[in-house]
């Protein structure tokens, strides 16, 4: 059965929660991808990705309520699952097996 | 803490599921803080509206990327509000899928209601452009226009009027004055007629008209003695001054006098400066008498100024002036008045307006019956769909927005046509209509125009959908899926309906067929008038001398002698004649007068009539025919003793019992009398339609007379052809004198009725919509009702009725209905075209004769449209038939 695998956006924001330690919310998720691509993320398409990968398993989520009294805050925190990351390591092998030997096409692209 | 906008967090609530709700809003607001500390709040807020803007696009896309969802969802009772817009775009896709299915239905329902649409949006455009929207000046409310009030007459000021106005007035922040004053524009070998207009120096700062290059008109401009200095449109400058700023300082030669070029004003301009290309700041000093009246004056009252109060102060200045003028003005019962200036110059067009919308409304009404009409008969035909789905589990609800969401999508694309109607229906009214539509340079789409076009369009999706959707939503399901999907559709239900729905069209399109009859009946007699001269093979057109180059009696009277001995040597000219008029429409002057055998006693209003200068020649050339006394002739510019001639209107209406000829007038207050000298046939000066019961009064033009006269060429042969050789003898004559206005009678004639004409194809053209659609509608509904009755007329005809019996039957069964509509239209028209009674020309409101020939032709045509599928309820094979069943 061929495995389902992540979207580019959805592997983007899977990495971007590892990036911040392996539990986030989407405040510092939105942040932390315009950080790393120079472009303005929609909050709504962020949200969107991380609900739909809860609903395929791949993330679990819990409502941090200790926040709610100090700041009135509401946030909800993700964090990947360990099916998640098994199709992260699958991934990387992936696409390390499809960059072997390309160094040298790079390298002479680039001069 | 930055706390979200109330409407975001509303708008978020409405759209987001429960469970995310809350840490959403609460994140969005997080990153608000964050953007508004590193950013600033310019940017966070934009950053924001951005961000919400995104919020429904995303969750649309996101679930329609997604597969089709499982069928239970489809089922539960309670979805949350995203589930909706999930359902809603199903809907939509579903909807147009079936639309496609049946791609004639959906054409005919997405044309005609998009014809109603875009004829209502347009016909709209133009109200919002004319009505609706404020004058294009600074503060538009605060202006007024100021006339000199003789009831039912307004005039123009005089410069006597003005200056006292100006200098005792305290209600008006100002006043400024217009007059017509159109030149003759020369530049090197070529010469042009150009429309501009004389102002007092503070006539554009006043209305807050602007120069976009170059400066203000300002008080030294309107010193008398100053250098002569123009302001030029947009238009003048990028046709005649290659948009130069050089040309700013430098003159323009216009009527032989060099004007300086101070500045160009923008590109639009108010109604009142309307096609015009030039304006003078023209000094004014004070006169020996009274008139001549020609200003035009608009006033700007102060912010808190009472319109009452600012009224009784003009009738005051002017009673405190009249003592002044006495001596050339003796009508004490005149006075001033004044009027919103927007009320002004939009005039009495409302009425046709409302008509014309009204008018549209209803083909829109009918269009909406006719798409109601045939999704009835489809959501009969689908009863065995919607059962199933009923079956299935949706809630009668979930039905009726499925259904709903069709008329949606209908309505959409009837918007599409209709605002592609609309863009070219501008267009058309704008430009046909640029004569008598006030502010027709103003008609555009605009965002109030997009919002009516949206409403009508949901309006009409309502109208035509929900009927149609309730009842589709109330088949009963169960008999629905017993009986094969065939019983159903007998239900009396949607047969009542769709009968009420024709009823209720042919009830809408009488009195719109009737109103159009009318408007014909009337335009017909307009056309039967007789102007009282001879319009065949006549050639008209003006030409003007430039006083610089013309500036004595001998030089005007070389160049009119000449011409006029070259024109009538020309082959094929029978003759040429001057006047300062041109019938049927164009008339320069109306004077008053006074009767030396019956004076008017001091503070009546002394009598008017029409003042046309004419040459000898005219009469002949026109074939107006001299039924007393004599023509003008050389004696009369010898002797020096004015003289005039009257028409037979004038002569028997101040003179019934005795002629004319021999008795006295004195003309404008003028103390000098002037002699009758003679009574000619009448002609009309004010419009076919003015009866003129005052007559026409002609003065003689001398020879030596009048630099700017019209001239009349009759021919023997096509008037046209001999135009090149006159335009070919004036250029001759002075190769910088522009030829204009050229005409034949007849086009004058035509042109004078161009209102009533366009109003008569605009209505007439919309009742022929209006018609079409209702027979479309009877026809539909007797071909269903042939279809259901197939076997009862099987059976009619096993037992032996004839064809004809059959068809009788078809056609009385939907003359019936159409019987029924008529005359409730009829009645309805009895009260509604009295509103357009002013339109009207000879021509009664309830005129028996077009009530009775539109009705009458409304029940033939939908006779034909029955007999269709009568004849084919006589050719069914009743054995075939009764097999089936």
């Amino acid at each position: 059965m061929p495995k389902e695998t992540f979207g580019e956006f959805e592997h983007r924001v899977m990495l971007t929660i590892l990036q911040l330690g392996g539990e986030a919310y989407s405040v510092p998720i939105v942040l932390e991808l315009e950080e790393r691509t120079g472009r303005e993320v929609a909050q709504a398409a962020v949200f969107i990705v991380l609900q739909r990968l809860e609903k395929k398993g791949l993330l679990t989520s819990r409502m941090d309520d200790h926040a709610v009294g100090e700041t009135g805050r509401v946030r909800r925190y993700f964090k990947p699952t360990a099916a998640a990351m098994e199709r992260l390591k699958e991934s990387r092998r992936a696409y390390n097996r499809l960059w072997e030997g390309l160094d040298a096409v790079l390298e002479m692209s680039s001069e | 803490m930055r706390h979200l906008p109330l409407y975001i967090r509303l708008f978020l609530h409405l759209i987001l599921r429960e469970d995310h709700r809350r840490s959403v809003i609460s994140d969005l607001s997080e990153l608000y803080q964050v953007r508004w500390e590193r950013d600033g709040e310019a940017a966070a807020r934009a950053w924001l509206r951005r961000q919400t803007r995104l919020y429904p696009f995303t969750l649309i896309g996101a679930h329609l990327r997604r597969r089709e969802p499982s069928h239970d969802s489809r089922l539960t009772t309670h979805s949350p509000p995203t589930e909706h817009l999930r359902t809603l775009s199903r809907d939509l896709r579903h909807s147009l899928r079936s639309l496609m299915r049946t791609p004639m239905l959906t054409a005919t329902i997405v044309l005609t209601v998009g014809l109603g649409i875009g004829a209502t949006t347009a016909i709209f455009s133009v109200i919002d452009a004319v009505l609706i929207r404020p004058l294009p000046y600074s503060n538009p409310g605060d202006l007024v226009r100021i006339y000199t009030d003789q009831p039912p007459n307004r005039w123009p000021f005089s410069v006597a009027d003005y200056l006292a106005l100006e200098e005792q007035q305290t209600s008006f922040r100002g006043i400024a004055a217009y007059w017509n004053a159109t030149m003759t524009f020369t530049r090197d070998d070529v010469a042009e007629r150009v429309q501009g207009s004389s102002v007092t120096w503070n006539y554009l700062s006043l209305l807050g008209i602007n120069p976009i290059v170059g400066r203000q008109f300002n008080e030294a401009d309107g010193v008398p003695g100053a250098e002569r200095v123009a302001l030029v449109s947009h238009g003048f400058w990028t046709r005649h001054l290659a948009r130069d700023d050089a040309a700013i300082g430098r003159p323009i030669r216009l009527n032989g006098n060099d004007f300086t070029v101070v500045g160009v004003l923008p590109r639009d301009l108010g109604p009142l400066e309307y096609q015009r290309e030039f304006f003078i700041a023209e000094p004014l000093q004070t006169p020996p008498r009274k008139g001549p009246f020609f200003m035009r004056v608009v006033g700007r009252l102060h912010e808190n100024a009472e319109v009452a109060s600012a009224a009784e102060e003009l009738r005051a200045i002017n009673r405190r002036i009249f003592p002044i003028w006495q001596s050339s003005w003796q009508d004490e019962t005149t006075t001033w008045g004044m009027v919103d200036l927007k009320a002004f110059v939009v005039g009495d067009v409302s009425s046709t307006l409302a008509i014309v919308l009204g008018a549209v409304g209803f083909v829109l009404l009918i269009a909406c019956a006719n798409a109601a009409n045939l999704l009835i008969a489809r959501a009969t035909h689908r009863s065995r769909e919607l059962a199933v789905r009923a079956a299935l589990g949706a809630s009668r609800g979930r039905v009726l927005q499925h259904l709903l969401s069709e008329s949606v999508l209908l309505a959409i694309g009837g918007a599409s046509v209709g605002l592609l109607l609309t863009v070219g229906g501008i267009q058309l009214l704008a430009t046909a209509g640029a004569d008598f539509i006030p502010r027709s340079a103003e008609i555009s789409i605009n965002s109030s125009v997009l919002w009516f076009l949206t409403t009508v369009t949901l309006g009409s999706a309502v109208l035509f959908g929900l009927v149609p959707s309730l009842h589709g939503s109330r088949t009963r399901f169960e008999a629905a899926l017993k009986s094969g999907g065939r019983g159903a559709t007998d239900g009396t239900g949607p047969r009542y309906l769709r009968r009420a729905l024709v009823i209720s069209q042919f009830a809408i399109a009488a009195p719109l067929l009737i109103g159009a009859g009318l408007l014909v009946a009337s335009l017909a007699k307009l056309q039967r008038v007789d102007p009282g001269f001879d319009t065949s093979n006549l050639l008209t057109a003006a030409i003007s001398l430039p006083a610089a180059a013309y500036p004595d009696t001998s030089a005007v009277r070389a160049f009119w002698d000449q011409f006029q001995v070259r024109v009538e040597a020309l082959p094929g000219v029978a003759g040429v004649g001057f006047a300062n008029a041109r019938p049927p429409t164009q008339l320069n002057e109306i004077n008053n007068f006074n009767l030396e055998d019956h004076p008017t006693p001091p503070g009546e209003i002394q009598p008017t009539a029409p003042w046309v200068n004419g040459s000898p020649e005219y009469f002949d050339v026109l074939g107006i025919s001299l039924i007393r006394g004599r023509m003008f002739d050389d004696r009369d510019w010898t002797s020096g003793d004015p003289v005039v001639l009257v028409d037979e209107t004038w002569a028997s209406h101040f003179f019934p019992n005795e002629s004319a000829v021999g008795k006295r007038l004195g003309d404008g207050g003028s103390p000098d009398w002037t002699t009758i000298i003679g009574v000619v046939s009448k002609v009309k000066y004010l419009g076919l339609d003015n009866p003129n019961a005052d007559g026409t009064v002609y003065r003689p033009i001398p020879p030596s007379g009048s630099r700017f006269r019209y001239f009349f060429v009759r021919t023997a042969v096509d008037p046209f052809s001999v135009l090149p050789a006159v335009r070919q003898i004036v250029r001759e004559l002075d190769s910088s004198l522009p030829v204009s206005g050229v005409a034949t009678a007849e086009e004058l004639m035509a042109d004078s009725l161009q209102q009533p004409r366009y109003l008569a194809v605009l209505v007439g053209a919309f009742a022929m919509v209006a018609l079409l659609l209702s027979l479309i509608g009877i026809y539909g509904v007797m071909a269903y009702f042939v279809q259901q009755h197939t076997r009862d007329i099987g059976i009619r005809i096993a037992l032996g009725g004839g064809p004809s019996d059959v068809m009788r039957l078809v056609v009385r069964q939907g003359m019936h209905l159409v019987v029924v509509g008529t005359a409730l239209g009829v009645i309805a028209a009895l009260g509604l075209t009295r509103y357009m009674s002013a339109l009207l020309f000879e021509v009664g409101a309830t005129d028996a004769v077009t009530f009775a020939i539109v009705a009458l032709g409304m029940l033939g045509t939908a006779v034909i449209a029955c007999f269709g599928p009568a004849r084919r309820a006589a050719g069914l094979d009743p054995a075939r038939t009764l097999r089936e069943e």
